[in-house]
Formats: C-alpha cells, structure tokens, sequence
C-alpha cells in the first residue's frame, strides 16, 4: 500500500475506479472507508454506521447520500452528517487529495 | 497502523499446508482423522456471514489469513519477554508454559502425581493418556459451530490437559502461560477433568512479545467438572494490541458441583468469544466475572450462554466494561432453561462504564425459558463517568487521573468481591491501573 507519511494522506484508489454515484469501499491502513464521486467531485466517509456499529460499504446512493443497507440510516457522503433515524451521530468523514489518477485520502481519528 | 508480518510464503493455512502440519505431527491414529474430519468442515464452511446474529457487531474485514502461518513443531519457539501477571506470591502445584502454541516447559509437584493427576502438554496426553482425553477432547465444541471452530479443530498444536481424580484436592493453584510472538499464531486447546468430588484452581493467562504485537490466536478450552467437585478457573487476555483472537469456551458442570469462572480480557485488537456453561447435574453452580478494560480501536465481543438441563441449578454471570478512546464492546448473554429443568434460578447482568464519546457498549441479554418454575433475572447498564464525582475528589487533592482509577476500581469492585484469589485481584487491579495511567 502507497502512503505518503510527510501529509499523512494514504493512497485509496485508482480515480479510474470511481464511477460516478457508486460508492467504493476501501481498506486504508487497517481502517475500512467508502468513496464516491458526487458531481465530478471525490469524497470519503468512515464505512462504520454510528447506529449499529456496522458496514456502510455495501449501501446505495440517495443523491448525496449513503443509505445503511440493514436500517436505512443515512449519511451525507460530503460531510459524514447523519441525515435520518435511526442514527443520530456523524460518521468520520476524511479529507481527499487527487493526484494524478490517484486518490489519497488522510484518515481522523475523531 | 499498517502491520507487515513476515510469513514463510510457501506455507499457509492451506491444503498444502494442512497436510505438512498432518506430516509433522506425531498423533494417535483418531486424532489424525479427527483432524482430517474437522478440515473437511473447514473447508467446506464459509467465514462467518456478518448477517448472523453472533457475528452482526464484528468487523472481519480487517481479517486475513493468508497474513499467517502455522506454527511449525520442528522449529525452537521463544518468547521470553511476554510477561507474566498472575504470578506474584502463588505458591503453584505446577506450571505450564506454552509459546506460539506448543508445551515448552511443563512441571507437576510429584505429590499430585502419586495421587493420579495428570497435568502437561496436550500432545503428549493424548499419546500417553489416550483413553482419558479421548473421552472430553472436543466432546463440548462442535468444529462446524463455525469455521474458527472448525480450523481449530484441525490444526491445534498443543495445549494442556489437566485431570484430577475422584475426591482428590489440589490445594495449590497451576499456572500456565501461553506465550506469543510477533506475527505468530497460538491454536492452542485447553481440557479440564475434575472427576467427582475433586478440587483444583487453574490460573491460565497469555500474553504477547510486545504490548504492540501482532498475532492470531484461535483456541478452544472445555471444562469438565464432575459430580460435587470444585473449579476455580482464571483467565487473563493480555494479547498485543494488533493481535486476533478467536475462542470457544464450554463448560459442562455436573451434580451439586461449583464452577467458579473469572475472565478478563485487556489485550487484542479484536475478540469474538463464544463462552458456554452447560448445567447438566441436578444442584449445579456457577459463577462467572468477566473484567473487560478496551482502549483505542479495541473491539471485544463476548457471547455468552447458561444453559441449565437440571433442576436446582444456579447460575451468575457479571460482566463489566470499561471502554475508552474508541473502543468497543459487546456482550450477549442467554440464559438457556430446559424444558424439565425446575427450580431454576439464573442471573446475568452487563455493565459498561463509558470514558470517552466515541467509545460504544452494545450490550443484548435474552432470556430463553421452556420449564415453568425458575426464576431467570437479567439486567445491563450503561453510562459516563460523572465528572461531579472526578469534581469532588480532585477538591480533596486528588489528580484527575487519581480521581478516574478510583472510580473505575469501584466499578470493578463487585467483581473484585467475587473473586478469591489474591494474585488474581491484585493482577486485576494493575492491569486496570496501567490501563488508566494512559487516560487523560
């Protein structure tokens, strides 16, 4: 795996890989994210559902955000915002660089 | 934090590799189709689907196992610097010590031995002692329960095996200490028989090279405590902080017999514990405590059953959490009451303490009751540290921290009352310290 410590930004995904409004799950240094390009622009949240703890990855796309597949809870993939029940908290929602045909993003802790 | 194991490319949990593991392996022929059997199972069953009750709340994904190898007999094994807590001024009747899951040392004070215990590494009882460990070994874990279950099953490398005869009293502890190293694997098995009227107290803990170690644990344990026998079994879980564990715990305690069972669990990076007491005698007790301490990405999964066949019996599970940075714990408790099984009276109660806002406690007791004269009570609770409580005590000259270690050892309290051992207590106690030294 590509990482570039002098940033903290971790290599994610080829930019070729994202199609537009599927979102693209993704392991970045033992933490699992989910990408999507929303109006030719790439974001990042945490694939953790704050309601039940679970994946996020395997979600669809309702305009700009993801629905929990096993709940319907729904996060804004712009801002990691909790958007309806059931969850009441955000998602960890982590800055994207592009570089090339290369996407980094630096994961938070908080 | 990325972890890089370095692993010997051309072995694996594989086909390959099973069949090396088979080759090296100097077993009694049903134990090497027990194997065989038990690899059919693991091959033919799928990791465990996150849709599944048991396994909604954990994260496999992170999990590969292609990342390790398995633990080769024919090589020397050292971990000298795993340390060792539980024992500080016990006097043991013996002593056990196993690194990346095979016997490097075992001892047994003559005295029992005259008297008909049976206590050392499991590979060679099940040579030496073969009718004995024949009749238990697996007996309580079904390998297809899941494909942890099933790969254990199959490639255990060692363990220990201690057996007590009827009405014979161990009046000084055994120790044994399961060693691992960095990037290795540990698929050790423990087996316990206490036949009727029979004593013993097993301190059992395990612990990796560096508290930042990566690993894969895979381990079973069955206890088999007969007829109005006695059983005090310690557990403590000191894995590095990027190591996988995976275990099966049963128990099965017979007629007017005690079990009393302490497990606590501070290392590890992800548990998923499946721990099962089975009352099958008329008059059963047990008494199981659980201590879990999580801190960073930690994430400890325990499901628990009491399941009570007889009538009479009594069982009472505790379990406490503290959780903190963004850890996360989930306990699931089921008590299981036969239909026939009058007079029953379980308990199972969960509590998490909460010391930041990202941490999270998902706690699910159950109650599943088919007799219709028990009484089955259940209960969990959950919240923060009262900051008044942190207020008052640092207005009494307490530091902040000071303040925190006294509140989360009073949590712990109820669960410091219920058990008998010193070392235990004490080992607990500095384990939960050290724990909050790094909270700020």
């Amino acid at each position: 795996m590509t990482s570039n410590t002098s940033t903290n930004f971790a290599f994610a995904c080829k930019l070729s890989e994202l199609k537009p409004n599927v979102p693209l799950p993704r392991e970045v240094n033992d933490r699992f994210v989910v990408l999507a390009m929303l109006d030719g622009k790439v974001f990042c949240i945490e694939d953790i559902c704050t309601h039940d703890g679970g994946t996020l990855g395997d979600g669809e796309l309702d305009g700009d955000c993801l629905i929990c597949p096993r709940h319907g809870a729904k996060f804004d993939l712009r801002t990691g915002d909790a958007m309806c029940m059931p969850a009441t908290e955000g998602t960890l929602s982590h800055d994207v660089q592009i570089r090339g045909d290369e996407v980094f993003v630096q994961l938070k802790d908080n | 934090m990325t972890t890089t194991i370095a692993r010997n490319e051309s072995v694996g949990f594989d086909q390959a590799g099973f069949e090396q593991f088979i080759e090296r392996r100097i077993d009694p022929v049903w134990i090497t189709q027990s194997r065989r059997d038990s690899w059919a199972a693991f091959e033919s069953i799928g990791w465990p689907n996150p849709r599944e009750e048991n396994w909604l709340r954990s994260d496999l994904r992170g999990f590969k196992l292609s990342r390790y190898s398995p633990t080769n007999e024919t090589e020397s094994q050292s971990v000298a610097s795993a340390p060792v807590r539980l024992l500080d001024g016990v006097e043991v009747a013996g002593s056990l010590r196993m690194e990346n899951g095979l016997v490097t040392q075992e001892l047994l004070d003559p005295k029992y031995s005259a008297k008909g215990v049976v206590f050392g590494s499991l590979s060679r009882c099940v040579r030496e002692h073969s009718e004995l460990v024949k009749k238990h070994l697996h007996a309580q874990i079904n390998s297809n329960t899941d494909r942890f279950a099933a790969l254990q099953a199959a490639m255990w490398t060692d363990g220990f095996f201690l057996y007590v005869p009827k009405n014979v009293v161990m009046e000084k502890p055994l120790h044994i200490h399961a060693a691992m190293g960095d990037g290795n694997v540990d698929l050790s098995h423990a087996l316990v028989v206490l036949e009727e009227g029979s004593e013993a107290t097993v301190l059992y803990e395990s612990s990796s090279a560096t508290p930042e170690s990566a690993g894969f644990h895979c381990g079973g344990l069955e206890l088999v405590v007969g007829a109005r026998s006695n059983l005090r079994f310690v557990g403590l879980q000191d894995w590095g902080s990027n190591t996988w564990h995976f275990a099966h715990k049963r128990a099965s305690v017979g007629q007017d017999a005690n079990l009393q069972w302490t497990i606590a669990a501070v290392g590890s990076k992800f548990s998923q514990v499946d721990q099962q007491v089975n009352l099958i005698g008329k008059g059963a007790n047990s008494h199981v405590n659980g201590v879990l301490f999580t801190r960073d990405r930690q994430h400890l999964t325990y499901n628990t059953t009491q399941r009570h066949s007889a009538t009479h019996c009594t069982s009472d599970f505790l379990y406490k959490a503290v959780l903190k940075d963004r850890s996360r714990t989930v306990w699931r408790g089921m008590i299981k009451v036969d239909e026939g099984a009058d007079k029953t009276d379980g308990y199972q109660r969960n509590d998490n303490l909460l010391l930041s806002d990202n941490a999270r406690a998902d706690s699910i007791p159950g109650l599943e009751i088919k007799a219709d004269d028990v009484r089955c009570t259940h209960g969990s609770t959950s919240g923060r540290v009262d900051e008044e409580l942190i207020f008052y005590a640092r207005s009494r000259g307490f530091s902040r921290q000071e303040a925190i270690l006294m509140i989360v050892t009073g949590f712990f309290q109820q669960i410091f009352d219920r058990i008998t051992i010193d070392s235990v207590r004490d080992a607990l106690g500095a384990a939960i310290a050290r724990q909050v030294r790094q909270y700020d």
